[in-house]
């Protein structure tokens, strides 16, 4: 029994299609199956996580921006109405129409809609004042650091829901690698593994298919890393035991033909029949 | 452990049947593959668990940090935000607890999945295994099929005809040296007397080892 040194082929890597790939493919589909119901679970938890946070961060107040007004009182700060002057007691011209009605106030016929009164200036001593000019607000001292402040946090809460969806999307993707790589990991190492045990079944499968013929050739040992070692030392016994078997009969065989060549019986049909199953026992071994 | 190769009665098909006990019958070869897949799901399931966890700790966070702001100037809301806290905490727990039960799950599954299958394979192994020391010994009696659903058929089917093979010739082989045995006597030869005296215990002992 000697070693011949066989290498491993990427060639060969599916050598017992049939075993690997069954054994692999399912091994494939369950984790893929496993990993997909996870993940589907997973993101159901970071959205909802996600969502929350992000509301909260919504919710948080910044401080507001003082507004540019003019400083009044809260009277003066009160809308006022248009600047209109009257004009006094007495300067009213007489022959002045001050009202038109062609029709009583509220004349209501029954019906009908309520008429309303209707006055008509066409003429009035109301002089209009010209709107008084805005003074320039006054700025408060901290105004501009109060304006940096409100911009400062509301890019704090934008970066914090960026940071939050970014969170979001790395688990996401996150799951989405360690699907593939779980996959294609199991894949791969179901393949590599099973190579491994299918390599040492093909080796055995060549000396079976020879010890079917009849050929009892060497043993020789299995590649570094290859599983199955104590498989495989059955194996050897199996066939060592084969081989001596073989030599046992050879030997019987071998001590009946030199007795029965002795005894002048060496061109029996029988005894050739013996030779031939010798010639034949004797060239398995070869 | 029960011999799979044993024929029970008159029928031939085995009636062995898979046993919780037998299920890891190449402790080495299972295992492997079982820790393999452990380490891995393990380190999948951690590392999901974790970024959920971080994910989920930051919105609680958040939310406790939001209602303590909220109820600091009045001390009638402390035990409130206490509570909420409290349950935000509980929550996260039970999300470990969760996460931890899937990663689990998912690592028994898998694992339960890989003996089972690796045992379609040590199966066949073992029991050819058995043939094979059976055949070291000389032994070259019948071979039961496979369990249904067994794995490696082929190489079983293949190991069956060369064992068929072998015990055909050693049978050929057998009768050949019976017939030897019985056709050369009759002479004085004391010493092809005596060789097939040894040829006749030899037949004997083949007979018996192919039973």
């Amino acid at each position: 029994m000697s070693d011949r040194s066989y290498k491993r082929s990427w060639k060969n890597l599916l050598i017992n299609k049939s075993y690997q790939l069954r054994f692999t493919l399912f091994m494939v589909i369950l984790s893929a199956v496993l990993i997909l119901v996870l993940g589907i679970w997973v993101m159901r938890v970071a959205n909802e996580t996600t969502e929350v946070s992000k509301t909260s961060v919504r919710g948080t107040p910044c401080k507001k921006i003082p507004a540019l007004v003019e400083e009044k009182d809260e009277a003066e700060a009160a809308p006022t109405p248009p600047p209109m002057k009257l004009p006094e007691e007495g300067a009213k011209p007489a022959d002045a129409p001050v009202a038109a009605n062609t029709g009583s106030d509220d004349v209501y016929e029954e019906g009908k809609p309520r008429r309303r009164a209707v006055v008509t200036i066409e003429q009035s001593t109301m002089e209009m004042a010209p709107e008084p000019k805005k003074q320039p607000a006054a700025v408060p001292a901290d105004w501009g650091t109060s304006v940096v402040q409100h911009y400062a946090c509301e890019i704090n809460l934008q970066n914090k829901i960026a940071h939050l969806e970014s969170n979001r999307l790395r688990i996401l993707f996150v799951l989405i690698a360690t699907g593939l790589l779980l996959v294609f990991g199991l894949g791969a190492y179901g393949i590599k593994m099973t190579h491994r045990v299918a390599g040492p079944l093909f080796k055995v499968g060549l000396y079976l298919a020879k010890m079917r013929e009849g050929r009892l050739d060497k043993v020789y040992n299995l590649r570094k890393g290859d599983q199955l070692l104590e498989f495989y030392e059955h194996f050897k016994h199996a066939h060592a035991g084969v081989v001596k078997m073989e030599k046992e009969d050879i030997e019987r065989i071998k001590v009946v033909i030199a007795a029965a060549e002795a005894a002048g019986k060496g061109k029996d049909p029988l005894v050739e029949e013996l030779r031939g199953a010798l010639a034949r026992k004797e060239k398995s071994l070869e | 452990m029960s011999d799979p190769t044993a024929v029970t009665g008159t029928a031939r098909a085995p009636k062995y049947k898979r046993k919780m006990s037998n299920y890891l019958l190449d402790k080495k070869l299972q295992l492997r593959y079982v820790l393999v897949v452990t380490i891995l799901s393990a380190i999948i399931a951690g590392t999901l668990g974790f970024m959920i966890y971080d994910q989920r700790r930051l919105a609680s966070e958040s939310i406790e940090s939001d209602l303590a702001a909220l109820t600091q100037s009045d001390a009638n809301n402390q035990s409130f935000q206490e509570n909420v806290a409290s349950d935000l905490e509980s929550e996260d727990k039970a999300l470990v607890y969760k996460m931890i039960g899937a990663g689990l799950g998912l690592i028994v599954i898998l694992s339960l999945y890989l003996i089972i299958m690796t045992h379609k394979v040590a199966g066949p192994l073992f029991k050819v295994s058995i043939y094979f020391e059976r055949m070291a010994e000389g032994r070259l009696g019948n071979v039961t099929p496979l369990r249904r659903g067994d794995m490696l058929v082929d190489f079983f089917d293949n190991f069956k005809t060369m064992h068929e093979a072998v015990r055909a010739r050693e049978i050929a082989d057998v009768a050949t040296m019976e017939k030897v045995a019985a056709g050369l006597r009759g002479g004085d030869n004391r010493s092809l007397t005596e060789a097939l005296d040894e040829l006749e215990k030899h037949v004997d002992k083949r007979k018996k080892q192919i039973a």
